[in-house]
C-alpha cells in the first residue's frame, strides 16, 4: 500500500496493454502449445467459471452465500442432455434453454429461500442440491434414473445452410471459451452497471439500501435467478463435454468447488473468479502426482486459503494490475 | 522498491509458470518404451474409496504376480494409477492425465457406472484400450463394439443374466412367488430390478414392495418390517457388499431371520457377511462372478496371496480387477506385442481361461462369463451352478 | 396397521436418539462459534474408526474400545481445535464453510490413507435382539436410547449449573461482553468444540454394532443428516435440537415405510425447507439458546 506514498520514481512502461496481449495469446494458443490433457484441464476450469461467476455475483456483490448451484448446474446439464439427445438441437439453443430453465426455476425456489437469513439460506440452498437428485433419481420417465443420459451427441451449429459440428478437444476449447468470454463480459457489465452498485449496496447494509430506495428484494431475487442461470450454462457446456449426466451432477461437491473458485479468486472481483477457476483446476490436477494424498493436501490448501488469503487472491491482483500499470 | 520487487516477483512467476506449463509435455514425450504402462481409474479418496481401495489391491497384485514371473513377452508392467473421486468429471480428467501425461496405452476402471460411461468417449478418442472390469450398467456394451465404441472391453456381468438366473432359481427350484425389493439406488440396483419384472410373470412370481436405499444407508428397520408384514417370502437384494451384513443384522433384530431369505446379489457369500448373522444368511441364493470360497486352485491361490499382502480378504471388485490384468496379460502375450491395435485385435478373439471358467467377448465386447449361481447351507456357501448366457440386444 | 405405526415411531425415536447426540454438539459448537461445521459427522467416524481398532488390532473390549475411540477423537479434536477452531472466533461464515469442509477432507482422506479406502466389518457390542411390549429391537438400541437421554439430562445441567456452561450462553449471546468482562472467548470455543466432537465420536462407537460397516467415507452422511436437525432446532438450541433430531428420526422412518425408503434421505431437507416456509426462524427459538 505504500505504492501511492513513495515519491514519484522514473517512468515506467504501463505493462498492462502488452500484459493483456499476452494473456490473450496464451489463451488463444494453449491447445497448440500444452498437451491435451492440458487444453482438458482448461476446459474443466471454463465449464466450471460461468457458475462461479454467477455465484460471484450472489455472494461476492449480494453477500448471499448459496450452495444452490450444483442443482441448477444440474437442472441446465439435464435441459441441454435432453434437448440434445431426443430432439437434436444446435447447441446454442441448448444453451439458451439452459440458461432459461435454470433461471425460471430458480424464480418458485428463490421467492422462498431468500426471506431466510444466513445460515437458513445456506441449508436451504444445500436442500436444493439434495431434493434435485432425489428427483433426477426418481423421476425415470424423463432423466431415465440412474441409469443417466448417455450417448449427448456433440455440439452442432446450424447457421443457415452451413451446419458443422465440433468435435474433438481442440474445437470443443475454444468453443468453450467463446462462452466464457461472453459469459464474463455479460458479468462484468452488470456489475459496472448501476444495478451492481445497488448489490454491492445491499451487501454492505440492507437496510441502508432498502431505505435509499434500492428495490432490494427484487435485486436479490433477480440475481438470484441470474446466477441460476450461469449455473444453467455451465451445465450445458458439462453436458455436451462429457456426454452423460447422471443425479451425480446434483452433488454438494460441484457447489463447494464453485464456492471455493470464488472466495480462493477472491469475491466480489470478476477477474478473481476467472484467475480462481484456472488456480482451483490446476491445484487439483497438480495434486495428481500422489492419488492418494492428494485429497488431504487439497484439505490443506483449503485452511491456508482461509488463514492466509482471507479475502482470496482479489488484492494480489489488484496490487499486480496496478504494479505493471506503470508509476503513478 | 516495492514495485521493483513487484515487477521482479512478475518475471519469476511468469517464468515459473512458462516452465509449470512446459515441462509436463516434455516428461510426456520422454517415456520409455521398454514396459507396458496401464492405467487404474478408481475412487480412491472420498466415500467411493470404500469400492476403490479393493479395486486398486486386486490390480496391484496381478501386476506384480507378473513382473515377479518375468513380466510378458520380456517386458514388465508399470502400473499408474488416477484418482477418480466416483464422479465423470474427476473420472474423465483421470483418464485424460493417463493417456497423456503417463502415456499408458491400456487403462482399467472405472467402478462407477457414469464414470466408464463418460471415460469412453476419451478412450475411443485417443485410441486406448479401456478395459471395464466393475461397471454393470447394460448401456457400456450396448454402445461398445459393433455398437460404437471399439476401444472399450468389459470383463464384468451385466445385470441382465444375473437376474433372469435368480429369478429361475427362486421360483423353480425355492418355489417362490412373493418378493419384495430392497436394492440399491443406483443403476446396478434399478436395472438389476427391471431385468427382474421383465422375467418374474414367466415363473409367477409378483413383486409386493419395492424400495431402494441410498448408498451408505444403515437404517432398514422400518423397510423391514413393511416386508415383514406383508408376507413376502424373499427380498430380492441387488445391494452393495457394504450393506448385506447391516440388512442381516436387522432381519435378525426384527425377527425375519430364517423366515425370509435373501436373493439377488451383494456378497452374500464372504464369511464375514455370513458370520455377521448365520441365522439371516441361510438359504440365501446368489450370483455372482466369483466367491472367495469357489474351489479351483488359482482362486484359492489369489485368496491366500491378496490376504497375506493386504491383511484383509479380498472382495468381488478385487477379484475382478485381478482377474482383467491377467485378462490383458494373456491378450497381450497372444499379441506377442504390446502394440494396442494387435491387443485389441488379439481381446476380440482370446479364449482367455479365469479361475472360475472360460472367457470370451462377443461383438459388442462384452464378456461372455460365467456366473456361479450359489445358496448359503449351513453357513456356507454352496455352489448349485455355473451359467453362461448371450445378451440380447436391443436393435437400433 | 396401528402397531406398524407405533413400531416405526419407536424405529424413528431410536434413529433420533443417534443424530441428536451428534447434532448437540454441532450446534453448540453453532453457538459459540457461528460457523456450520461441516466436518463434525468426521469425528462421528474418526470413534468409529478407533473403536474398530481397538477390537480388531489391540484386542480390546467393547466397553474398552469405548474409552480408546472417545479419548482418541478427543485428541484429534483438542488439535484441531487448539490449530483451526480457535481462530475462527468472528471470521466471516464463509470462511467457516471452507475451513471445516477442509478439515473434513483432511481427516477423512487421512483415515482411508493409514487405513485403507476398503470397508471394515465392526465385531463388538450386543447385538441380540431383546422383545419390548411386542417390538423386538437389538440391545445395542437400548444403550443408545439411555445414553442419548443421559446425554441430555448432563448438557441440560452443565448448561445451566457449571462454569463453563454459563460461559458458553454468555459466548453465544455476545462475544464482545464476553472478551469485557474477562471470559477468555477462544478457550471457551475450543472446549465447547473438543465436547461436541467427543459426544460425535461416542454416537459413532454406540452405533458402529448394528450399523456393522466402517469406512472412512461414513462421516459425510451424517454430517448432511444433522445439518437440517440443527436448524430446525433453533441452532444453538440443545433442548430444541432434541425435539427436532426425534422428529426428523420419525419423519424418516415413516416415509421410509410408507413412501419409500429412496426418498428417506431427502426428508431431513424436505422437511427443513417446509419448515422455513412456516417459520424462518426455525421451530424452537434461538434467543434462547442452550
Amino acid at each position: 500500500m505504500s505504492l501511492t506514498d513513495t515519491a514519484p520514481q522514473a517512468r515506467r512502461r504501463d505493462l498492462r496493454i502488452p500484459l493483456a496481449a499476452v494473456l490473450i495469446v496464451v489463451a488463444l494458443a494453449a491447445p497448440l502449445i500444452g498437451t491435451r490433457y492440458v487444453t482438458h484441464s482448461l476446459i474443466i476450469a471454463l465449464i466450471f467459471m460461468l457458475p462461479a461467476h454467477g455465484l460471484n455475483l450472489l455472494v461476492g456483490y449480494t453477500g448471499l452465500l448459496s450452495l444452490a448451484q450444483a442443482a441448477f448446474f444440474g437442472i441446465g446439464a439435464y435441459t441441454a442432455g435432453l434437448l440434445a439427445v431426443h430432439l437434436n438441437t444446435p447447441f446454442y439453443v441448448n444453451l439458451i434453454a439452459a440458461g432459461l430453465v435454470s433461471g425460471a426455476i430458480a424464480l418458485p425456489l428463490g421467492i422462498p429461500a431468500l426471506r431466510l437469513r444466513s445460515t437458513s439460506f445456506v441449508m436451504c440452498t444445500l436442500g436444493f442440491v439434495i431434493i434435485g437428485q432425489a428427483i433426477s433419481k426418481n423421476w425415470i420417465s424423463l432423466t431415465r434414473g440412474d441409469m443417466g443420459l448417455s450417448g449427448i451427441p456433440k455440439p452442432y451449429f446450424e447457421l443457415g445452410p452451413l451446419s458443422f459440428a465440433i468435435s474433438g478437444t481442440t474445437s470443443f476449447y475454444y468453443l468453450a471459451l467463446a462462452v466464457c468470454v461472453i459469459g464474463t463480459l455479460i458479468a462484468w457489465a452488470l456489475v459496472r452497471s448501476p444495478a451492481g452498485r445497488n448489490m454491492v449496496a445491499i451487501r454492505e447494509n440492507e437496510t441502508l439500501a432498502e431505505s435509499l430506495g434500492v428495490p432490494t428484494w427484487r435485486y436479490k431475487l433477480i440475481v438470484f435467478m441470474l446466477s441460476a442461470a450461469f449455473a444453467g450454462v455451465g451445465g450445458c457446456l458439462y453436458a455436451h463435454y462429457l456426454t452423460v449426466v447422471s443425479p451425480l451432477t446434483f452433488q454438494m461437491y460441484y457447489s463447494t468447488t464453485m464456492l471455493i473458485i470464488v472466495l480462493g479468486g477472491g469475491a466480489g472481483m470478476i477477474s478473481g473468479t476467472v484467475l480462481g477457476s484456472l488456480l482451483f483446476v490446476g491445484l487439483t490436477e497438480a495434486l495428481r502426482v500422489a492419488p492418494e494424498l492428494r485429497m488431504i493436501a487439497y484439505g490443506f490448501c483449503l485452511l491456508v486459503l482461509v488463514f492466509w488469503f482471507k479475502k482470496g487472491l482479489a488484492p494480489l491482483i489488484n496490487r499486480f494490475w496496478n504494479a505493471i500499470g506503470g508509476s503513478k | 522498491m516495492t514495485q521493483t520487487l513487484t515487477r521482479r516477483m512478475l518475471c519469476i512467476s511468469t517464468a515459473i509458470l512458462s516452465i509449470a506449463g512446459v515441462a509436463p509435455s516434455l516428461t510426456a514425450r520422454a517415456y520409455a518404451a521398454d514396459t507396458i504402462k496401464l492405467g487404474i481409474v478408481a475412487p480412491m479418496s472420498g466415500p467411493n474409496a470404500r469400492y476403490g481401495g479393493f479395486s486398486m489391491h486386486g490390480a496391484e497384485l496381478a501386476v506384480k504376480e507378473i513382473n515377479d514371473a518375468g513380466g510378458i513377452n520380456g517386458q514388465k508392467i508399470e502400473l499408474f494409477n488416477a484418482d477418480s473421486q466416483g464422479t465423470p468429471v474427476e473420472g474423465v480428467s483421470a483418464t485424460r492425465r493417463l493417456i497423456d501425461q503417463d502415456g499408458v496405452d491400456f487403462i482399467i476402471g472405472d467402478v462407477s457406472s457414469s464414470v466408464t460411461l463418460a471415460m469412453q468417449p476419451v478412450a475411443e478418442d485417443a485410441e486406448v484400450l479401456l478395459l471395464n472390469a466393475a461397471s454393470s450398467n447394460p448401456k457400456i456394451t450396448y454402445q461398445a463394439g459393433v455398437g460404437g465404441f471399439k476401444w472399450t472391453y468389459r470383463n464384468y456381468p451385466t445385470d441382465e443374466n444375473r437376474a433372469l438366473v435368480v429369478a429361475k432359481y427362486a421360483a423353480e427350484q425355492r418355489g417362490f412367488t412373493k418378493f419384495s425389493v430392497l436394492s440399491v439406488d443406483s443403476d446396478y440396483g434399478r436395472s438389476a430390478i427391471t431385468f427382474t419384472k421383465k422375467y418374474l410373470p414367466d415363473f409367477k412370481g409378483e413383486i409386493l414392495s419395492e424400495d431402494y436405499y441410498k448408498e451408505g444407508e444403515v437404517d432398514f428397520r422400518s423397510v423391514l418390517a413393511k416386508i415383514r408384514d406383508n408376507g413376502a417370502q424373499a427380498i430380492i437384494m441387488y445391494g452393495l457388499a457394504d450393506t448385506t451384513p447391516i440388512v442381516a443384522r436387522q432381519m435378525l433384530e426384527l425377527g425375519l431371520a430364517g423366515k425370509v431369505v435373501l436373493i439377488g446379489n451383494g456378497e452374500f457369500n464372504t464369511e464375514k457377511t455370513i458370520k455377521s448373522a448365520p441365522k439371516a444368511m441361510e438359504g440365501a441364493v446368489e450370483a455372482a462372478a466369483w466367491l472367495p470360497q469357489y474351489d479351483s486352485p488359482a482362486s484359492k491361490a489369489f485368496v491366500e496371496k491378496f490376504t497375506t499382502t493386504y491383511k484383509e480378504a479380498p472382495n468381488n471388485h478385487a477379484y475382478v480387477h485381478w482377474d482383467t490384468v491377467n485378462l490383458l496379460a494373456q491378450a497381450i502375450k497372444e499379441a506377442g506385442t504390446s502394440d494396442k491395435n494387435k491387443v485389441r485385435e488379439a481381446l476380440s478373439k482370446i479364449k482367455y481361461t479365469s479361475p472360475v471358467g472360460e472367457v470370451t467377448f462377443d461383438d459388442h465386447n462384452q464378456a461372455r462369463l460365467p456366473m456361479i449361481l450359489l445358496q448359503i447351507e449351513d453357513g456356507k456357501p454352496s455352489i448349485k451352478g455355473a451359467y453362461t448366457a448371450e445378451i440380447q440386444y436391443p436393435a437400433n | 396397521m396401528f402397531s406398524t405405526i407405533i413400531e416405526q415411531v419407536i424405529n424413528g425415536i431410536v434413529t433420533g436418539s443417534v443424530y441428536a447426540i451428534v447434532a448437540v454438539g454441532m450446534t453448540m459448537i453453532f453457538g459459540v462459534l457461528r460457523a456450520i461445521n461441516f466436518a463434525h459427522g468426521e469425528y462421528y467416524m474418526l470413534g468409529t474408526f478407533g473403536a474398530w481398532f481397538a477390537i480388531d488390532y489391540l484386542g480390546l473390549s467393547y466397553e474398552a474400545s469405548i474409552v480408546v475411540a472417545v479419548l482418541s477423537t478427543t485428541v484429534v479434536a483438542y488439535v484441531v481445535g487448539q490449530l483451526v477452531m480457535r481462530r475462527m472466533v468472528g471470521a466471516p461464515a464463509e470462511s467457516g464453510v471452507l475451513a471445516t469442509l477442509g478439515i473434513a477432507l483432511i481427516l477423512q482422506n487421512t483415515v482411508i490413507f493409514v487405513f485403507g479406502g476398503g470397508y471394515k466389518f465392526f465385531a463388538g457390542g450386543y447385538i441380540e435382539p431383546v422383545s419390548i411390549l411386542g417390538f423386538s429391537l437389538a440391545q445395542q438400541r437400548i444403550i443408545i436410547l439411555v445414553v442419548c437421554l443421559l446425554v441430555f439430562i448432563g448438557l441440560e445441567l452443565m448448561v445451566t449449573y457449571s462454569r463453563l456452561g454459563m460461559a458458553m450462553r454468555a459466548v453465544s449471546q455476545n462475544i464482545q461482553c464476553c472478551g469485557v468482562v474477562g471470559i477468555d472467548v477462544p478457550q471457551v470455543v475450543l472446549r465447547t468444540f473438543v465436547l461436541g466432537a467427543a459426544l460425535a465420536s461416542l454416537s459413532g462407537v454406540l452405533t458402529a454394532p448394528v450399523n456393522v460397516s466402517v469406512y472412512g467415507g461414513m462421516g459425510e452422511l451424517i454430517t448432511f443428516k444433522t445439518l437440517p436437525i440443527i436448524i430446525m432446532g433453533g441452532l444453538g438450541n440443545v433442548r430444541g435440537t432434541f425435539y427436532a433430531a426425534m422428529i426428523l428420526g420419525i419423519a424418516e422412518s415413516l416415509v421410509a415405510t410408507y413412501i419409500g425408503l429412496q426418498f428417506r434421505d431427502t426428508v431431513g431437507f424436505a422437511t427443513l425447507i417446509l419448515m422455513l416456509m412456516w417459520r424462518p426462524h426455525g421451530l424452537f427459538s434461538t434467543q434462547a439458546r442452550f
